[in-house]
């Protein structure tokens, strides 16, 4: 029973992180109708930032990761104006999108392997001792990555649904031509949308960075993310909160009491279920394509 | 000699499978970033069975990728059949490979027989020859060229066009999705089982995300909807990093850099639309279908 709750806390925390990824392809892919493939990239090269400010310039934790926020903001940024924008302009098809967004991730993650090299690392974090509730320890990283990601959340949400820009946003995503022609600024939409996405990636990234290590291929665990949000259901904030939980849990507990080796192929598996038995998802509306 | 023939059979291989994808994603614009995990599954059972069943190593190469086929489909239709857009499918093909790499990885045996895990699986070598390569590659693109100049071909560019002007006019989705996806598995499979024969062993290494890239690279490069294209640059790509070996380790953010350039630049690669021409088999290819009719469906 205490291994099972320690499982479950374990699971939970990782599940806030698939969350948080989720949500960053998800505000990409309601607006602009194509899969950010280069968010995982973002993700890695966040961390790494936070890695190399703390281990190399010895910077306290908090300022190391603002230092990793903005600069993966100003990449994700960067990325939007020269890898995306030029496409979006030409009423490019998502094919190209997808392409594109492929060779900035393959750029990004190459050379963050040849300059920062493909080991494994460690953060370097104090206060790792973890709390005990009775019998069952839980990390303080734990706790930390699930609030954290949480808090990031409910203010993602508040920005989303209680601010004008918030508005803006939410009406790009249903129409994004029409909406500019009620004067939405799409620019200044992209460049939000972008920055966003390079927040979500970065406390991602960091906060795996601390419970696993540090290394450029990490943002394959974002694979993970897309079928979180798939599980969940398709174009709903909510779901993929739901169905990153419910992976991040499941998981833990494939690795926990059967086989680390399995939990990928778990994963994978359990989506292949879910299609074939609710092919929109758990919670997802109809997947049907809108003209 | 030696090392010419390696080039030779080598890009045999990488052709064959760059076939697949070209049919896959250049044809009919379904994005595969996991045609390695099929290469895999089709490569370690031609394997098993020229090693374990003494099966000649043509049925056997036949047999691997039909079972990749096999398997493409049970990923191929529940994402397919759900209507998700064509990126989750990527996402399943990326989860798949990657699930079958770590899995090859970590068995050790399969039932009773032992696959070697990460050490890899060796089979008997001498099979994969350039006469042999050389064959399974002009029947793989004679093949491919039949399929995309077909109505099942014209149905996969109109699904690419837009799905649901395809599906209006009556192409059904779903099964030309799946027959596009076997074919493209078989080719994969078929490359695997003979990089195998090649290498006189298997091993999970061959088949990582590295070598996905490659075949979506030589795609993309090579242009799409064409399977020239793809074809010179399936070559270009395997010759050129053995010739400029000093390069090796730039060589996946250089395609990582060009993806991007192409696609702002150039977005059809270098000679997209353009199809192979078979004219000097004089067997009325162009009678049949009229080039107007494959070279006015531009996209853009």
């Amino acid at each position: 029973m205490d291994l099972f709750l320690q499982q479950l806390v374990s699971g939970i925390s990782i599940g806030a992180i698939y969350a948080l990824l989720a949500v960053g392809y998800a505000l990409v892919y309601s607006i602009y109708n194509f899969t950010n493939w280069a968010f995982d990239a973002f993700m890695a090269f966040g961390a790494i930032m936070a890695f190399i400010a703390i281990a190399s310039m010895a910077m306290p934790f908090w300022l190391a990761a603002i230092l990793a926020i903005v600069l993966t903001i100003i990449l994700s940024v960067g990325t939007e104006k020269l890898a995306y924008k030029p496409l979006r302009m030409r009423k490019a098809p998502r094919l190209f999108m997808m392409i594109s967004a492929m060779g900035v991730n393959l750029t990004i993650v190459q050379t963050m392997n040849k300059f920062f090299g493909g080991t494994f690392r460690k953060f370097t974090v104090d206060s790792v001792q973890p709390i005990f509730i009775g019998n069952v320890s839980i990390g303080r990283m734990d706790l930390l990555a699930g609030a954290i990601s949480f808090a990031v959340l409910a203010l993602l949400w508040l920005f989303l649904y209680r601010s004008k820009w918030g508005l803006a946003i939410r009406a790009s995503s249903i129409d994004i031509q029409t909406s500019s022609l009620m004067g939405i600024n799409n620019d200044a939409v992209a460049v939000i949308i972008f920055g966003l996405t390079g927040i979500l990636s970065t406390v991602a990234g960091v906060f795996y960075g601390i419970k696993y290590a540090v290394y450029p291929t990490m943002g394959m665990i974002t694979i993970k993310a897309m079928i979180a949000s798939i599980i969940g259901g398709l174009g709903n904030l909510p779901a993929a909160i739901v169905g990153s939980m419910l992976l991040g849990v499941l998981e833990t507990l494939v690795s926990g009491y059967i086989s680390s080796t399995y939990r990928d192929l778990f994963s994978f598996s359990f989506l292949i279920v879910i299609l074939l038995f609710f092919p929109n998802g758990l919670m997802g509306k109809s997947g049907d394509e809108k003209l | 000699m030696g090392y010419i023939n390696a080039i030779l059979i080598l890009g045999g291989i990488n052709i064959i499978a760059t076939l697949g994808v070209s049919i896959l994603t250049g044809y009919t614009g379904l994005f595969t970033i996991g045609h390695a995990g099929f290469m895999a599954l089709g490569g370690y059972l031609s394997a098993i069975l020229i090693k374990e069943y003494s099966v000649h190593f043509a049925p056997a190469l036949i047999l691997g990728g039909l079972f990749a086929g096999v398997a493409s489909l049970i990923i191929g239709y529940p994402s397919f059949r759900s209507r998700l857009r064509g990126d989750y499918f990527a996402i399943a093909t990326l989860g798949f490979s990657e699930a079958i790499r770590l899995l090859l990885n970590n068995m050790k045996q399969l039932g009773a027989l032992n696959i070697g895990g990460s050490f890899g699986y060796s089979i008997p070598s001498g099979m994969a020859t350039v006469p042999v390569v050389l064959i399974a590659l002009f029947l793989a693109l004679l093949f491919a060229h039949m399929f995309v100049t077909s109505q099942y071909g014209k149905n996969c560019i109109a699904i690419a066009q837009d799905e649901v002007a395809a599906e209006m006019m009556g192409v059904n989705l779903l099964r030309t999705k799946l027959i596009a996806l076997f074919i493209s598995a078989f080719y994969a499979g078929v490359a695997g089982g003979l990089m195998g024969l090649f290498f006189a062993y298997q091993s999970p290494s061959f088949y990582s995300i590295t070598q996905s890239s490659n075949l979506l690279a030589a795609v993309v490069f090579g242009g799409i909807q064409s399977l020239i294209g793809p074809f010179i640059t399936a070559l270009v790509l395997v010759a050129a990093p053995q010739l400029l070996l000093v390069l090796e380790e730039w060589r996946l953010i250089a395609y990582g850099f060009l993806f991007v350039l192409i696609m702002v630049f150039r977005p059809q690669g270098l000679l997209g639309y353009v199809e192979m021409n078979f004219n000097f088999l004089k067997r009325g290819w162009n009678k049949l279908f009229p080039r107007k009719a494959r070279r006015g469906e531009v996209l853009h």
